[in-house]
């Protein structure tokens, strides 16, 4: 059958990751690209914030290139004229705005052998943030049913295709696992988790959510308002307090970092602070920085 | 080389020529060929058809071999069976242009069922339940199953031995099989349901009257089409366990068909307050696995708008959708206007196209047939109304209802209902978290 490729929902983080190609055996049959956590991934749907874009072509023939943040880092876009419909939506998207994309994934590998994940897009158009956020919960469930699949693998020792299958695993998602295996090594789990926790603070924003995930750098302010000998505001809080400080320092440009670090100081938030929490507030994806020394909402 | 050695290759020039060439010109070719020019077998064989212009694709050189259908792997290009017919009836198809009468059905051996395809049925009658020897057929795999085809080359032979289909299958068939779980092709299958509907059809088979008994029956799981050949009093609201029926599909939509050798017999309704005959509510993934089914419901995001959406022209004779004003059976016509999108849906396990009728277009999309109409109109071209829909649809998650078909493309809905189905992202995240956190 040539049914259709389904779209994964994907974080960044998982498919940037990814080096395996794995080519269809004639022209007509797909290629897939394997991630660390065992996705054979050919279509994929992806949301987030566009924030560039620009016209490497021509007004008559335009190449677009893009960069799409979510959660947990970029997605790089490229639209050509083979993809009329995504071409034309490009003209009118603007930056910053939320997008979502369902397209195709291409892989180019450079002379010292590293490979660069981007996506074709076949479709692109500007969503609201309750699609976005629904994209988030879809693809955590996704990375969190891989990743079980491949704690649920592990427990047979080196295990084949075959082991898995008989163990009840659809075919595909066998492959697809002891690929990655036999490629990438057992995946960093700890690395995938945060991503998780990473989307549930986004849609969970009033439960204070922890993991006990180890380095995690977001989970750390606490200390450093020790340092401060300062207020016991949770980081939560703070996060609003930057957000709202946004709002009143934002005259178009977005708020410049030295006023916005002065206001803060004000609200007991060291300079340390502000630079943590709009590094987790663009994590999330809330804010941006048009120019460098600025920071503006989304 | 004596002539009695070269008898049976003259049987297999014969039957590759279809018997147009006089017997004892083809003799006299083939003495010439060995015993003169002292050519090996295979290559005088193809030199005498090649001459006659017979087609040397379908001429056998390698002897076929002999497989029992439980062996059969999808790819074999020569193959042997003996089997007995479980079910075949004639048809008549359209292939390449070309009208043509095919039989099929599904042949058993002690090993397994298969379904089978004689491609030039028109003088082939197979009787149900004899045993046939289906010489040089082929066979490929269709949806994980393999079919056996017969193809110009292939030679039916009835045979007197009998074949006992296995008791294994009759067993394998009372452990039961749910109706959301029947696919097309399998045979032997006991089925428990309530019947929703039957109705009473009087048709024509080979010239013979027949009274065929159809409707629907469902289980917890889903529902399907059935047909019963004899009158098993069958009534609307009973539930029966219905043993040895055979499943026939329609474009991937499973059909039960409960034929001579199926017994009925009526047993207590255990679905109790299950919703039965109500929608079943599955995966892509689900329906990918069993090709289609009647009234599913799914839900997904619409990941894209295909061609011959929008604003589209019909015959107003036969509805079908036209270009140019002109209708492939009525020629130049005054078309009337309609709104339709073809939608592709994908729910993260695999993908569906969907085809949304104007009723259900209008509710989703929030544009009308007189908005689109208007809008045409005033901009003097009709593509403006295909891409206000994309901007309305694409990305949306939206329920869709419908009876879904298979084919090579996969698998599509006719959609009968719709509508978007906003999700709960909290809650569904607050669930997310709640296994996360459980199991790390």
């Amino acid at each position: 059958m040539n049914a259709r490729e389904t779209a994964w929902r994907i974080f960044a983080g998982e498919l940037n990751n990814s080096s395996l190609e794995k080519k269809g055996a004639d022209e007509k049959s797909p290629s897939y690209l394997i991630t660390p956590l065992g996705a054979m991934v050919n279509r994929v749907m992806i949301a987030g914030v566009l924030l560039e874009k620009t016209n490497t072509g021509t007004e008559e023939e335009p190449m677009w290139k893009g960069r799409i943040q979510d959660v947990s880092g970029s997605f790089f876009i490229n639209v050509g004229k083979f993809q009329p419909e995504a071409s034309a939506a490009m003209v009118d998207i603007e930056t910053p705005s939320f997008v979502a994309v369902v397209g195709k994934v291409r892989t180019y590998t450079a002379d010292d052998g590293r490979v660069f994940v981007s996506v074709r897009p076949e479709r692109i158009i500007n969503i609201d943030d309750a699609t976005r956020n629904f994209w988030v919960l879809e693809s955590a469930q996704s990375m969190w049913k891989r990743l079980i699949a491949m704690k649920n693998a592990l427990q047979t020792q080196d295990p084949t295709i075959d082991d898995l299958v008989a163990k009840g695993f659809p075919p595909q998602d066998a492959e697809g696992i002891i690929s990655a295996l036999d490629h990438y090594g057992m995946p960093e789990s700890s690395k995938y988790l945060r991503l998780v926790q990473n989307s549930m603070r986004l849609l969970l924003p009033d439960r204070s959510i922890d993991l006990g995930l180890p380095e995690d750098m977001n989970d750390l302010p606490d200390e450093i308002d020790m340092d401060e000998g300062r207020s016991k505001v949770s980081s939560s809080d703070k996060e609003d307090i930057i957000l709202r400080l946004l709002d009143e320092l934002d005259e178009g440009h977005g708020a410049p970092r030295p006023d916005l670090e002065k206001r803060a100081e004000v609200e007991g938030i060291s300079g340390m602070e502000v630079e943590e929490i709009s590094n987790t507030l663009m994590d999330k994806g809330l804010v941006y920085e048009p120019n460098l020394g600025y920071l503006k909402k989304i | 080389m004596e002539m009695n050695e070269l008898t049976p290759h003259l049987e297999e020039l014969k039957r590759v020529l279809e018997n147009k060439v006089d017997e004892q010109q083809l003799m006299e070719d083939l003495n010439t060929y060995i015993n003169v020019y002292h050519l090996d077998m295979d290559a005088a064989k193809r030199g005498i058809v090649r001459k006659y212009g017979g087609n040397s694709i379908g001429f056998v050189t390698a002897e076929a071999v002999s497989k029992k259908i439980g062996d059969l792997n999808g790819s074999e290009q020569n193959v042997d069976i003996l089997a007995k017919v479980v079910f075949s009836e004639k048809k008549e198809v359209v292939a390449r242009g070309e009208k043509k009468t095919i039989v099929s059905g599904i042949l058993g051996d002690e090993t397994a069922t298969a379904s089978f395809t004689v491609w030039d049925g028109s003088s082939c009658e197979l009787e149900k339940g004899a045993v046939y020897n289906f010489k040089n057929a082929y066979v490929k795999m269709w949806n994980d199953r393999v079919q056996i085809h017969i193809g110009n080359r292939g030679v039916i032979e009835r045979s007197e031995t009998d074949i006992q289909l296995p008791e294994r299958n009759i067993s394998y068939s009372s452990s039961e099989t749910k109706i959301g779980d029947l696919r097309e092709g399998i045979g032997n299958v006991t089925v428990t349901g309530r019947i929703l509907t039957v109705e009473t059809r009087n048709i024509t088979v080979k010239g013979e009257q027949k009274t065929v008994y159809s409707g629907l029956i469902a289980d917890d799981t889903g529902k399907v089409q059935f047909s019963a050949w004899n009158d098993f009093g069958l009534k609307e609201g009973e539930t029966i366990c219905v043993t040895n029926a055979y499943i026939r599909g329609w474009k991937g939509i499973p059909q039960l068909n409960i034929g001579d050798r199926s017994e009925v017999s009526r047993v207590d309704d255990a679905f109790l307050d299950a919703d039965i005959g109500g929608s079943s509510t599955k995966t892509v993934g689900d329906i990918v696995r069993t090709g289609g089914g009647l009234d599913i419901t799914l839900s997904g995001t619409v990941v894209d708008l295909r061609m011959g959406s929008g604003l589209i022209k019909r015959c107003p004779e036969c509805n079908r959708s036209v270009l140019n004003n002109e209708c492939v059976s009525h020629g130049t016509i005054v078309p009337k206007l309609d709104l339709r999108m073809k939608v592709v849906v994908d729910d993260g396990t695999g993908a569906i196209s969907a085809i949304i009728n104007r009723e259900c277009t209008e509710k989703l999309t929030g544009i009308t047939l007189k908005m689109a109409t208007d809008l045409a109109k005033a901009r003097g071209e009709t593509e403006i109304i295909a891409k206000s829909m994309a901007e309305k649809i694409l990305m949306k998650h939206i329920k869709i209802r419908g009876n879904v078909m298979s084919d090579d493309y996969g698998p599509m809905m006719i959609v009968k209902e719709t509508d978007l189905d906003p999700i709960d992202v909290p809650a569904e995240a607050a669930k997310l978290l709640e296994t996360v956190e459980g199991s790390i």
